[in-house]
Order: structure tokens, then sequence, then C-alpha cells
């Protein structure tokens, strides 16, 4: 009574748990059944045929569908990162960008003046020495005194050089001694100084403030380009020790710059405009910046419905060696995207109606693992200095400038300043400029790993814009529309305007069509799995249900029957220690029946004494009844021999 | 026959009763479908069928649920795309081009007269440095009434608060003066007035609105652009197109290709904005012209005159010609997709021509020739095909005849409806402008108007030189100048002159062309691959399982109504103490494993059994005394 409990929990186990042993007890008998039942075609093929060439046909033909199978598979693994393009094209009521409106000149020449007046000085004088200009044959603009002050602390700073020869020697253009050049040479003008004439070289050295051998000396085919050059660095040196509150107020405000302005069919003024200061473009003002919150539409396209505004440019008031054109720079861009002016700003000539159509495009990228861009810019390593969204352009900006930060110990001019660094000058930092070219050179031969690190954006706004230009004003309108628009300027300009001072500016939307173009995934889960199931199901009939009996085939049952195998092995090698020698033979015998025999394929192995107790192998056909002829219980005998546990007769 | 044999047959199993059980048909279908999990569920161990028949279901939910999946992306309808780019055969643009001013002035100025004077006369009132300070020195009497239609008034913002209004020429004038007085010398120091337009929906009525202007350039051009088209509109059609510039006047050259052209081989079109256009291989009449070959060479080359002299002053002050590249067949709308030439230049215009060819609906929201836009077409008098800027304009005029009565000048007239004008329609100023600014009136055109399918844009690469040089330009007006009226007298000057060149760039197209992105096909073969991926079935599968359904329909029905004859007869009488046994029960006998042990002979004689009243077994396989495989009994022997 008190073994019948037990024995009844150990059946019940055996009973639920879910896994008998393999049904088969050798590994071939556990192929021929799997190839006779399995699902997949071809297997069964191998069984059946009949012939060894045959065999072997289907024995190849199977092989090579499952692994055609496979390299197919893989293939559609590979390809599941790819992407395809779409472009949608909508028609609807359209945002209208931002539009920065810079004059070309930073600065009012007039208000600059005592900033600049040493600077100006010294190079008018060097005009002069070097080329016989003098101020007089051109329009007198201020008088040109004071020529004994030899402040020429530009000139010691940043020799003009002129290069004699390949030999490595210059006249100092300023005290006309001849120096030697050390250190490298950077042409800006390559092609030109190949052609050899040397005669005509310009250019200028820096040096290392410590250590005064090294030396770079940046040529320029013309003088021109050398002065304007030459000027700029020294410029931009003043201006960096300006602050920006005044520099705001050199520039010009916006009723300077704005005659009239007028959007989609209203009137509209300077409260429209954002100020916005570029360090190398003054005060530029942006209409429609969204700052404000609301961002203004567009429901009609066409002329009439966009942007106009008459500006004005006071050519009298230009800085003559700083900038050499005269007009207005805009660019069109998103609110939230910082205007590099400087860069891709679209430049508008004066006494003309610039007529400036726009098309709308949107882009959208898949970031990863689609393609190598970024969404927010969150995942550059670069801080953003702008205080805009990320672009590749601020990136760069971005990272040059915290390369020169950390190299040179100052911020360039041009770019917004990182916390805790200042613009640099000379007086704090004598070495900057040398420092800076360097920089400049590696940027530009990425050496400095910026364009490596910095990523594309994933989407951007594009707008497309086809420019044309229309005389403006015409002769008959030019009378009164000068009269008028004088009379708008208010009366504190007391001068007529001139039409060169003024510069119309139309912009609109061609139409209002938007076209969005979008990569979206090529391949979801879904499709993949489709495609799975499309190639197993070509080749071999197969389906999930196939590779979970293989699993089960191949993997648990020939592991099971390998093991299984091993144990008794071991088991024997156990016994034949422990019996002896005169024991052996039988016990391998024994160990050969039981091997046959279907009851000793269960968990616990048989003993000597149930070996014998349970009935022989059936080579010996016992004189027992043939089965009877049903095929629902031969369902069950698809082996030569059946086990008795994987019977469900118990039931 | 077959017919009749098969409804008797049906017939008979009705009253005969099911031959088999739910179980049975079960069993049966689960051993012999071909999806490959049902299969196991009978075969396997009993532990093993448990799980299989949880897989079985798991993977019959994956496969719907992704169907479900599939189905909805292929109802999505998305589209790719594909791009081509190169060069081939192409059809040159049809190419309009105007000048920027409607008519001549010359011709026009006697209707223009009157009003000429007024703006001249209000100018100098208001630019004068102290307004107010009236000193009459007008030789004639103004045309008052002209000007009291829609005046222009001054706005005095010296008082945030409470703006007064001024009229120019206002009869009130002492009232203002006082205040205007005061203020002499503020306004030497600061702008503070501002020129508006008086816009009444009744002349002299109180219902007025102030159109506000920063720029009094602005303002007077507004002002002008009004009181001109009510002028202009009374003016018939062929007087208008007379007014203008005539294409021999104005196309002074031509040159398409290595062939010559000229002036007859343009188009006249009447414009509203713009007076006479000429389009150049419109495709109207005759066929497209072809261009082969990239490059100026090849190209258009033309020289116009658009006489700058002869402008209306305050009409347009920018000067230059208007042109523009579209579609044959399409009507060129040059404020918005035209482009200046300025004159004095030479303007070359590269062109690659950008396509884009969409997929109808169901896959994007776009019509291929118009019919199914809402909105009717007023442009189609042009016999121009559909664009949306045409339904755009057509949808604004329609509001406009409907709200105002009457057209606007700019754009084409409906049947039976005139121009607006000061006299008829004194009001339609107020009504245009309110409608034009009317956010609410755009949206319903942009919401009814579609965009073509088949979108066709020229883009432009434009550069620009002076034309012509300091040396060549005295022959070169020479010339033109003899060639226009047989004269010697040069009767062109830069200001007028123009050259044009358009041709195609060497990649001369950009095609983006959709297709859809999911077709049946695609949908099928998805299908497919998932049902075999997850189940290894067909749409046979699908099939069998739909027979399955239909015979346990079947077996449903003939229980009911063997259930019901049982119980009718069980009501009547019971004459047997049992009923006979049925085939169902002995087929269970046949699976019974019970049966086992009994005498061999027993059972399998069953079918040499005298024939009981009862159906003959059901044609199942699972019936059928045969080898599940080759491995019978005889095998065992081997």
């Amino acid at each position: 009574a008190a073994t019948a409990p037990g024995k009844k929990i150990t059946a019940r186990l055996k009973r639920t748990l879910p896994v008998r042993g393999p049904q088969a007890p050798t590994l071939s008998e556990l192929m021929r059944w799997y190839c006779l039942n399995t699902n997949t075609h071809g297997c069964r093929r191998i069984v059946v045929s009949r012939g060894r060439l045959r065999r072997l046909l289907w024995i190849v033909l199977t092989l090579s569908a499952v692994g055609l199978i496979l390299w197919q598979c893989a293939e559609l693994l590979m390809n599941y990162y790819s992407a395809s393009v779409s472009v949608t094209v909508q028609f609807q009521k359209l945002p209208f960008p931002a539009v920065t409106i810079c004059n070309i000149n930073p600065y009012k020449y007039s208000a600059m003046k005592e900033y600049l007046y040493e600077l100006d000085k010294e190079t008018k004088k060097a005009l002069e020495t070097f080329y016989g200009f003098s101020e007089g044959k051109s329009k007198v603009r201020r008088s040109v005194d004071d020529w004994n002050s030899t402040g020429s602390d530009f000139f010691e700073q940043i020799p003009l050089l002129k290069v004699e020869d390949f030999s490595r020697t210059a006249t100092e253009l300023h005290s006309g001694q001849k120096r030697k050049i050390e250190g490298s040479v950077f042409h800006k003008d390559s092609s030109i100084v190949n052609s050899g004439d040397s005669n005509d070289i310009i250019g200028f050295q820096l040096c290392d403030a410590n250590n005064s051998s090294e030396c770079a000396l940046y040529t320029f085919s013309s003088g021109v380009n050398a002065i304007q050059e030459w000027y700029k660095l020294h410029y931009m040196n003043i201006m960096a020790q300006i602050p920006l509150e005044i520099k705001e107020k050199l520039s010009y405000s916006a009723e300077d710059l704005l005659l009239t302005c007028f959007f989609d069919g209203l009137s509209c003024d300077k409260r429209h405009f954002t100020r916005f200061h570029h360090p190398l473009h003054g005060n530029c003002y942006t209409f429609n910046s969204g700052e404000s919150g609301t961002i203004l539409s567009t429901s009609t396209g066409g002329s009439e419905y966009g942007l106009q505004v008459v500006l004005y440019i006071d050519e009298a008031d230009y800085n003559p060696f700083l900038v050499t054109s005269t007009g207005a720079k805009i660019m069109v861009h998103d609110q939230n995207e910082y205007p590099f002016i400087e860069d891709i700003g679209t430049e508008i000539e004066t006494a003309a109606a610039t007529s400036i159509g726009m098309h709308f495009t949107q882009s959208r990228k898949l970031s990863k693992p689609y393609s190598d861009c970024t969404e927010t810019g969150a995942d550059i390593p670069v801080e953003n200095l702008y205080n805009k969204s990320y672009s590749l352009q601020i990136c760069l900006h971005s990272c040059f400038q915290k390369a020169m930060v950390e190299s040179c110990g100052c911020a360039q001019y041009a770019q917004p300043l990182p916390a805790g660094a200042e613009y640099c000058n000379y007086k704090r930092n004598p070495n900057w400029m040398y420092c800076y070219y360097r920089l400049h050179e590696k940027f530009v031969k990425e050496q400095l790993g910026c364009q490596q690190i910095c990523k594309e954006a994933c989407s951007f706004k594009e707008w497309a814009l086809t420019t044309s230009i229309a005389q403006w004003p015409s002769v008959v309108s030019e009378d009164w529309m000068l009269r008028v628009l004088s009379w708008d300027k208010g009366q504190k300009l007391n001068k007529k305007l001139n039409k060169t001072d003024l510069a119309n500016l139309m912009v609109f939307y061609k139409d209002l069509n938007e076209r969005f173009i979008s990569e979206n995934p090529a391949n979801t889960l879904v499709i993949l799995l489709s495609n799975f199931g499309g190639q197993l199901g070509l080749w071999m009939s197969c389906s999930v249900v196939c590779v979970i009996e293989i699993v089960e085939v191949f993997f648990i049952d020939s592991l099971s029957i390998v093991l299984r195998r091993q144990w008794q092995r071991a088991k024997k090698w156990w016994s034949g220690r422990q019996q002896g020698r005169a024991a052996q033979a039988t016990a391998s015998d024994v160990e050969r029946q039981g091997h046959e025999n279907p009851a000793c394929i269960d968990e616990d192995l048989p003993t000597f004494t149930t070996a014998l107790r349970l009935p022989l192998p059936q080579d010996s056909p016992l004189p027992r009844t043939p089965p009877p002829n049903y095929s629902t219980l031969r369902l069950e005998t698809a082996f030569t021999e059946q086990l008795p546990d994987t019977l469900e007769l118990g039931q | 026959m077959n017919l009749k044999k098969y409804l008797v047959r049906a017939l008979h199993r009705l009253q005969k009763g099911p031959g088999y059980t739910y179980k049975e048909l079960l069993v049966w279908y689960c051993d012999n479908t071909n999806t490959h999990g049902p299969k196991r569920i009978i075969k396997e161990g009993p532990k093993k069928k448990l799980i299989w028949f949880f897989l079985t279901l798991l993977f019959a939910s994956l496969v719907f649920w992704q169907w479900g999946i599939l189905i909805n992306t292929y109802l999505s309808y998305n589209v790719t795309s594909s791009l081509s780019i190169g060069f081939k055969t192409m059809k040159f643009p049809a190419v309009t081009i105007c000048n920027a001013n409607p008519f001549k002035y010359s011709e026009v100025k006697p209707l223009l007269k009157e009003l000429d004077r007024l703006i001249e006369a209000a100018l100098e009132r208001i630019l004068q440095p102290t307004p107010g300070n009236s000193t009459e020195n007008m030789s004639l009497p103004l045309d008052l009434e002209l000007w009291n239609q829609i005046p222009l008034v001054l706005i005095d913002e010296h008082d945030k608060d409470n703006p007064i209004i001024l009229d120019i020429f206002e009869t009130n004038q002492t009232a203002v003066d006082n205040e205007t007085a005061m203020d002499t010398n503020a306004t030497l120091e600061e702008k503070k007035y501002k020129l508006a337009v008086k816009l009444c929906s009744q002349q002299g009525s109180e219902n007025c609105t102030y159109r506000n202007f920063s720029s009094a350039a602005q303002a007077v051009t507004e002002w002008y652009i009004l009181q001109s088209t009510s002028i202009l509109s009374k003016v018939p059609l062929h007087e208008r197109i007379r007014m203008g510039y005539q294409a021999e006047d104005m196309i002074l050259a031509c040159l398409y290709g290595a062939e010559p052209c000229n002036y007859k081989n343009f188009t006249q079109i009447y414009h509203p904005d713009h007076g006479n256009c000429y389009i150049f291989n419109w495709g109207m009449d005759e066929e497209a012209l072809n261009s082969s070959n990239p490059g100026a060479e090849f190209g258009l080359k033309l020289i116009l005159d658009i006489s700058q002299q002869d402008y209306i002053p305050y009409l347009s002050s920018a000067a230059g010609a208007r042109l523009m590249l579209h579609q044959q067949k399409s009507f060129p709308f040059l404020k918005d997709q035209g482009i200046y030439a300025m004159a004095g230049t030479e303007t070359s215009i590269g062109v690659l021509v950008d396509e884009l060819e969409r997929m109808g609906y169901p896959y994007s929201d776009c019509t291929v020739n118009g019919s199914d836009v809402p909105v009717r077409n007023l442009y189609s008098q042009y016999n121009t095909s559909y664009s949306i800027q045409a339904c755009l304009r057509s949808c604004f005029q329609n509001h406009m005849v409907e709200i105002c009565g009457c057209g606007h000048y700019m754009f084409p007239l409906p049947e039976g409806v005139n121009y607006c004008n000061n006299e008829d329609n004194p009001g339609w100023a107020y009504c245009y402008s309110s409608l034009r600014s009317s956010i609410k009136q755009r949206q319903i055109c942009i919401d009814s108007c579609k965009e073509t399918c088949n979108d066709t844009q020229y883009k432009m690469t434009i550069s620009m030189a002076d034309w012509p040089s300091e040396a060549s330009e005295d022959w070169i007006f020479h010339i033109l100048s003899y060639e226009r009226d047989m004269s010697t007298n040069v009767t062109l000057d830069r200001n007028g002159i123009i050259k044009l060149n358009i041709y195609f760039q060497e990649y001369n197209y950009r095609t983006i062309s959709e297709s859809a992105a999911t077709t049946i096909v695609w949908l099928l073969s998805s299908l497919g691959g998932q049902f075999g991926f997850w189940m290894g079935g067909s749409v046979l599968c699908l099939i069998e399982f739909g027979e399955i359904i239909i015979d346990s329909l079947w077996i449903t029905i003939i229980n009911v109504i063997s259930w019901c004859k049982g119980l009718k007869q069980r009501r009547a009488r019971a004459r047997y103490p049992d009923a006979p046994p049925t085939v169902s029960e002995l087929v269970e006998a046949h699976t019974n494993l019970g049966f086992q042990h009994e005498p061999v002979g027993a059972v399998p004689g069953a079918p040499a059994l005298p024939p009981e009243p009862g159906t003959p077994p059901p044609n199942y396989d699972s019936l059928r005394v045969q080898p599940p495989d080759t491995l019978g009994p005889d095998s065992d022997a081997d």
C-alpha cells in the first residue's frame, strides 16, 4: 500500500512529462521515419526511390534545394535594410519660409570711422607706396592726412611681401627690406603661381609668435586679393574687441534697410522682421522668423502674394576695402535653420527688381540602420554652438570653432562663441592668426576629423529658387517712384534717393505644390517572413512546422539516441568491471539483446533480470495473432519494431 | 438527370441520417489535410498532441494576423518612385513672351488721362513738406467723381489711438487744417503719415474700410491698378488688343536652331495681366517642335523690343520682358511661373524638364484632365488643358461673380457676366478686396482644386550678360530699326532691347515616375508566403477547410432532422426498445481500441455482414482498410 502511491506518482510523472524518448532505436531508423513522415518534399523521395542512382539524384536535389533556400534567405536578410523612395506632391497652404536680408556692407562706414581710422590710413598708405595709388583720383571721401604718424603696427604684425622668386627671398613692401622666407609656402591660388611668373606674387607672412622660425607665407596672384585678405584679418581683429551692443548700433537699423514691405497683398513693416546679428554681415533682418509665435503661410501662389520689399542700400557709406560689391544678400531658409548667409546667400542687385520664385521640396531620409544620418544631432559629439536646429553646416562650423578654441586658445570671429571662450585678438592672443591659418588648412584637408564626425541631417527642407531680374524703376516711372520713396523714407533724409541705392525684391511661391521625397523601409518583418515562406515553399514545400520537426529530429532525438548509446556503453563498461571477465561475455550478449529490445529503451534502464523477463526480439517469430488489419492501428507501426512505451495502448 | 440523381441521393441521406460524426470528420481532416500542423496533432503522443494543438493554433492566428497586416498595407496604396535622367528627343517647351507693361501708353493715354492728372495732383499734395498747406495751382478742374469712387486718404498717426483721416482733395479741409497746422514741426522730424485706400461697399455709405499701406509707393500703385482696372474693363477686347504691343513691333528677330522664324510663328493671346502675349510652339494648330540636340546653338534665339519709353508710368514700375516656359496647350500663368528678362541684356536660359508622373486614384489624389474637379474651368475657352492655377483662378472668379455680381478683369468671364467697373458696380473694389484677403475663400478653392497627375516643370538656369556690346551697339540698332520700319532712323535703344536664348541643357529630362509598391500579385505572393511559412498551406488547404465546414454543416442538418424524426417517432410510439445501431456506431467500434481483444474474425467481417438498415459507410480514407504508407505488414516480413 505504501509503494503503490509512489509508483502511481512516477507513472503519472512519466505521463505528464512532455517529451518521451525518441521513437526510433537507432539513428538510421530515426532518419527513415523522418523522411517518410515529414511534410517537406524531397526527403521522402530519397527513401522511396529504388536504385542507387535515383536515390543519389534525389539526395543531391534535396540538398541543393536546402542550399538554395539558405542562400536566398541569407540574401533576403542582407537586403532587409533597404529603402524605397516615394515622392508625394501635395497641393496645400504652404508655410512661408523665413527670408533673411542683409546689406552686403556690414557696418556704416561713417560710424566705423573711429575704429578703423588707423587701419584705413595704413592701407591707403600701403596702396600709395606700393602701387602709386592716391585717393585723389577716386572719389574724395575723407581727407588723407597724418601720413607721418607711422603707427605701422599692422605691418609689423603681418608684413605684406613681394615674392621675387622661388629661391625664397622676398621684399617687405612696407620697409623695403629683403628677408628670407622660412617655413612653408601656402598658395591661395596655386595654378597661377605655378605658371612661373613670380614677379607679381604678393603675399603675407604669418609667423608663430613663440617660435619665429616657423612661418607660413600666403601668396596671392593679385594684390587685390592680398590686400583684401590682409585687411580682413585686421578688421576681424578689431571687430572682435567691440561688444555686440555697440556693433548692433553701428550697423543698419530696420528703418534704414527696409523702405517698403508688402506681403500677401497686405502691408507689413519692420515689426515683421527680426534682427539677427551676423558677424560678417552686420545686422540682418529675418522676415517671418517665427519668433512672434506665428509663422505666416501662403495660400495663393504668384508674385502678388509673396513678399515684396524695397531695400535701401546706402552705397556711399560702404567700406571700400572690406566689400567691393554693392547690393544685398538674401537667403530663404526654414525658421529653425541658421542662415549661413555668407555661404549660401543670393546676391541682389541695385536698381533692379529681383523676382525669386520658390518651389518647396521636403526630403526625409531614414536614419539608422538604413543610412548614416542624424535626426536631431544629439548623437553627434560636437556641441551645437548655434541656437538653431542641427545641420551639417552647423556641425562643421561648431567643430572648427571647438578645434580653434582648443589649439589656439580663442575663438574665431565669424562663428558663435563657445562657453567660456572669447574672440581672438592681437592683444591677448598674438599668435592667433598663424594658428588660425594652420588650422584652416588642416580643416580643408580633412585632417581635423570634422568631416568624419559630422553627419548629414535626416530631414531637410529646400526651397529651389528661380531668380530673374528686371529693370526697376522703369525709365518712365523712375521720377515719381523716387519721389514717393523719398517721402516714405521720411524727411530726415534730406537728399533725394538715387535708384542705385534701391533694390526691389520679390519672393513668392511659384506654385503651392509641396514635393515630399521620403524614404520608406522597403521591407517589414511581415514581408520578410512572407518571402521566407515563399522561398521555403517554392523549393521544398517547407514551413515552420518542418523547421520544428527538423529541430526535433535532428537535434533532440538524434542527440538523445547518441546520448543513450553512450550511457549504455558506460553502463556496460561499469557492469563489466563489476562482474568480472567471466560474466562479460553474457553481459555483452545481454547488452546486445537489450539494445534491440524495445523495452530497454526507457528512462529506467533494464537490469539483467528484467531484460530476461521481457519478450524476445522479434526476429524469432512468435506464434502470435497477426495484427488486426485496421488502418487506425497501423498508424503507429511506422517502425519495424514498435516500442511498447510509445504505444498508446494504456489509455 | 445528374441533378435529379444528386437530389435523390441527398434525400436518401436526409432520410437515413448521418453516417459519421464530427469527431471522425475532424480526425479525418487532420490526418489528410496538406497543412502541416494538424497532422501532428493526430499522430503524436498525448503530451505532444497538446503542444502541437497549441502550436497549430498559434500559427493559424499568426497567419491571420499577418494577413491582416498585408491586406492593410495593400489597401494603403503605397507607391515607389523611380528616377530617370538623360537626354532624348523632347518637345521644345511652349515659350510665352509678354511685355511687362500691358498697353502702349501712347494708345491708352486718352483713357487714363484723367487718372494720371488726379494722381499727379495727389502726389503733389502728399509730397509737400507740410501737408494741408493747400496751394491750389491746378489749371484744369480735376475729375473728382472718379477720385471719390475710390479715394486715397492720408492717415495722421500722431495720436496712435485716434488716427485722423485726411482726404487729400477734401472739401472739409478747414477742419483738418487746424489739426495739421499744430504738427507741422513734428512732421519734419518723423514720418507720421500713412496713405490708405478707402474702400466703401456703396458710394457714400458708412460701410467703409481703409486699406493701410506702410509705403506710399505701394499705395499709389494699388490705387492706380484698381482705378485703371475699372476703366479698362469697359473697353472691348479687340480694342484692348489694338492698344497692346503688336507682334511685329515686339519680336524683331527669331531663330529656332538653324531655321529662321519670325513673328508669324507666334500665337497671339490676350493676357489680362500683360496685354498681348505671344506664344511660340504652343502646339494648338500644328505639331509641337522637337529638339534633339542640347546646347544654345539648337535652341530658340529671340531679339525683342519692349520700348520702355511707352510704358504706363504708374501701372508697372519694373521694366523688362516677361516670359515663361510651359507645356504645349497649357495656359501661361505668368504671375506665378514667369520670369523677367532685363532690357539691354542677353539672357540665356538652359532648360531641364522635370517631370513627375503620378498614378491617379487610389494611389494619389490627383486628376488626369480635371473633369472630376467640382470647379467650372473658365480657361477652357482658351482651349487649354486643365491646370491647378486655372482651377484656382476659375474658383476665385466664380466666387467673385457669386458675391460681387461681376467678374474681375484679370480672369476670364463666365457666360452672361460683365467685368466690374465703378459705374455699374460701385462697391466692387470693396467686395473684391475683402474677397481677396479672405482666408476662408482661399481654403475653399484649395480644397476643391486638385493637382494634375503629370506635373511638368521647366527648371531654368538663367544667366545674363550685357547686350549689345558697346562696340556692336550702333550697327545692331541700325539694322534692327531698319528692318522694322524700313527707315534709317534708329528707333531702338538699350532700354528696350532684349536678347533671349532658350535651349536644352545637356541632360534635358529628369522624370520621376511612380509605380505601385503593392500590386495584387505582390499581395497574393505575400499571403501565400505567410501561409506557407507558418503552416505550409496553400489555397487548396483553404478549400479543404471550407469543405470540412460544409460537411460539418451537412452533419448538423442531418442530425437535426434525425433528431426531429426521432422525437416524432418517440412521441408516436416506441415500437422498438432500441434503435438499430447506426453505421457510425459500427465505425466507432472500428476505431475503438477496445475491440482488439475480441476475436479477430468478428470485426473485419463487418463489410460481409448482411446489409443493415443504415447508410453505407462514408467514403473516407480513414475508414478504408488501406495501409497509410508503403510500409504495411508485408514489409514487416522482409
